[in-house]
């Protein structure tokens, strides 16, 4: 996994127009960070179209990165736009519980 | 939010515990894959540490599941939380069976109680052990010996116990063996030792009382004793001879209980195996457990001529007393012309049956099986060990036999012993020694006996025929015959407390080999090494105490030509 992911899908550079900001804590290509990183896309594609920036962030790579943001266990989810924050902890299995976090429910 | 942001405001607050409980969540339903170490600040890869944590745990499993020891935990309401195949094999089950079973479900009725008693009033201490009963699946009792140890939590937390559980079940059946076996070791040498005892005092009342009827009865010969007594009237010679007849009888039947004793109580090293007469055994037996049997029932004899079976006299009579004894207590007291027990000898093949066969009310079909198992009695507590019919069996097994038995309810049972005979032998015949021939001749015995009751029984019971000079040591002896006297016959007690007859043997044949091979052994029953040796080298007669007046009389006729 790279450093920093920002999807193909994602879209546009973040500029204007863009709905939402995400970055996703992983660890290496650990079973819950894969998940996690599939269902992100997944929620993101169907929900959000092409107005998002999803970023991966690999925590066994950037740990000062992951300090700064507050993480302590991954896979964590964070919206960083639209305020407020969110963090969502877990493989993202519950797209309902992800939805709400994200503002779409 | 981030993470810097210090609490502002309730709902600040509200969202961090909403955080901090969703991973809670997600770490409890294994959704995350690494941490944040909070003292280092560097990653750990939870799944790094889960697959650490999985090696170690199947290393101590293997551990557990190798081992020969059964393996439990249990938890405060004594459940089992985990069970070892081997403890779950011990008592028959699937390890996944027994979890969530009680311990106390596992135990047997009678123990449960106090076992449960005891766990609730104090739990069990730290490497407490004890001996207990655990009951197989089938219905089996188990004897274990259980090790436990009280198990904390992290922070010293009781949560349950380890139990180690160990099936002694084997061992105790071979400890209870060898007490039996140890305790009639012990009879046996004492008994031996009383045999001993009472043999030279039963050779004098024997030979005397002999000797006294011989005299009632012999043409008048002037002989000293017998010539105040054959002066008598007919009559009252008939009236003294009545009660000494009847005491000679009594005589010869303590000599017979004193014989089957000695055949009772052989040491292990005179356990020697050869030709046995089966019947002779039996008679034996039939007599060690007259007191038993007589109230209770008859018993019919059918003996065919049978070979000698290849055994120890010792160890067939233990077989058969035993036989002998639980038919009877089969059967209830009194009564007896109605109940029988049956006691059959015939050959068959190349082996001899013996069947002990009672007409009481049989063995149950269930338990049938289990009659050869050592620890299984239906008798009551303090009659039975449950070990005799185990014992039998073995000692059948090891001669080579077999002991198999036949039971229908209400019909009575039947033991039945097959022996591999011994060989092309006959039965070796005991007999009366056959007179010898008198030669008229008056001959010269020396008897060296340190008994003083023997040796004025022996001059008694041979002075009318020949000349007998008695002494009670070796030296004695030895000086007699370093002095040049000559003898037909030396009939020599072969244990005495100072020098032995043994003693006697080695310095005649060095000093006069003649007379050495004149020396006839009276031998009271009790064996040294030493004696026993000597006899199987040495090609001496012995005659067994207690010896009666006309064998002893034929005996010293053969050596005096």
């Amino acid at each position: 996994m790279t450093t920093t992911r920002p999807l193909a899908s994602a879209g546009p550079a973040p500029a204007a127009g863009l709905e939402l900001q995400l970055r996703l804590y992983v660890a290496g290509n650990a079973p819950n960070s894969e998940r996690a990183i599939a269902n992100a896309k997944a929620i993101c594609d169907e929900h959000f179209a092409s107005r998002f920036d999803l970023e991966v962030v690999d925590l066994l790579e950037h740990p000062t990165r992951a300090l700064a943001d507050g993480i302590i266990v991954t896979p964590t989810l964070l919206k960083l736009m639209p305020l407020p924050v969110q963090r969502v902890i877990g493989n993202l299995s519950d797209t309902d519980q992800v939805l709400l976090a994200l503002g779409r429910r | 939010m981030t993470s810097r942001t210090a609490v502002r405001s309730p709902d600040d607050l509200a969202q961090r515990l909403a955080e901090a409980e969703a991973t809670i969540q997600a770490l409890m339903s294994g959704q995350i894959d690494a941490v944040v170490d909070s003292t280092s600040r560097t990653p750990v890869l939870l799944a790094k540490a889960q697959e650490a944590l999985r090696e170690s745990e199947e290393r101590y499993r293997q551990i557990v599941e190798v081992t020969t020891d059964g393996i439990i935990t249990i938890d405060r309401g004594a459940r089992i939380v985990f069970a070892n195949r081997r403890f779950a094999e011990m008592l028959g089950y699937e390890p996944g069976e027994l979890i969530s079973t009680s311990v106390f479900d596992l135990m047997l009725p009678a123990e449960r109680t106090v076992a449960a008693e005891a766990f609730r009033a104090h739990g069990w201490g730290i490497h407490d052990a004890v001996d207990g009963i655990l009951r197989h699946k089938n219905g089996t009792e188990i004897l274990v010996h259980i090790a436990g140890t009280p198990l904390v939590d992290a922070h010293g937390r009781p949560v349950g116990h380890l139990g180690i559980v160990r099936d002694v079940t084997e061992r105790k059946k071979l400890q209870a063996q060898l007490m039996v076996s140890d305790r009639m070791a012990s009879v046996g040498t004492l008994a031996a030792g009383v045999a001993h005892e009472i043999n030279n005092p039963l050779a004098a009342v024997i030979a005397n009382i002999e000797y006294v009827l011989e005299s009632l009865v012999r043409p008048p010969d002037g002989g000293t004793v017998a010539a105040g007594v054959l002066a008598l009237d007919p009559d009252v010679r008939d009236e003294i001879k009545a009660p000494l007849d009847d005491a000679l009888e009594a005589a010869q039947r303590v000599r017979f209980i004193v014989r089957d004793l000695k055949i009772f109580s052989r040491a292990p090293l005179e356990e020697a195996k050869g030709p046995v007469d089966v019947e002779a055994i039996m008679e034996s037996s039939l007599r060690m457990a007259w007191n038993e049997i007589r109230h209770r029932a008859h018993v019919v004899k059918r003996f065919a001529r049978v070979q000698a079976v290849e055994a120890s006299e010792a160890r067939l009579g233990q077989v058969f007393l035993n036989l002998l004894v639980n038919a009877a207590q089969a059967l209830p007291e009194g009564r007896s012309s109605e109940n029988e027990i049956g006691v059959t000898i015939r050959p068959d093949g190349e082996c001899v049956v013996v069947e002990v066969s009672d007409t009481g009310s049989g063995i149950l079909p269930e338990n049938l099986g289990r009659v050869f198992d050592a620890f299984f009695t239906t008798k009551a507590v303090g009659v039975g060990t449950g070990l005799g019919l185990a014992i039998c069996h073995r000692i059948v097994t090891d001669m080579g036999g077999t002991l198999t038995v036949e039971s229908r309810a209400g019909a009575g049972t039947t033991f039945r012993l097959m022996l591999p005979i011994a060989g092309d032998l006959e039965c070796p015949v005991v007999g009366p020694v056959p007179p010898a021939a008198s030669s008229g001749r008056r001959g010269r015995v020396l008897v060296v006996d340190d008994e003083q009751l023997v040796r004025q029984t022996v001059t008694r019971v041979l002075a009318k025929e020949h000349d007998v000079v008695a002494v009670s040591t070796v030296s004695e002896a030895l000086a007699l015959c370093g002095d040049g006297a000559r003898f037909d016959l030396i009939l020599c007690d072969l244990m005495m407390p100072d020098k032995t007859g043994m003693d006697l043997h080695r310095e005649l044949v060095r000093s006069s080999p003649a007379q050495a091979n004149r020396m006839v052994f009276l031998t009271g029953g009790v064996f040294t090494d030493r004696a026993r040796r000597f006899l199987a080298e040495t090609p001496t007669e012995q005659v067994e105490k207690p010896f009666d007046a006309v064998n002893l009389r034929a005996i010293v006729r053969r050596y005096v030509h």
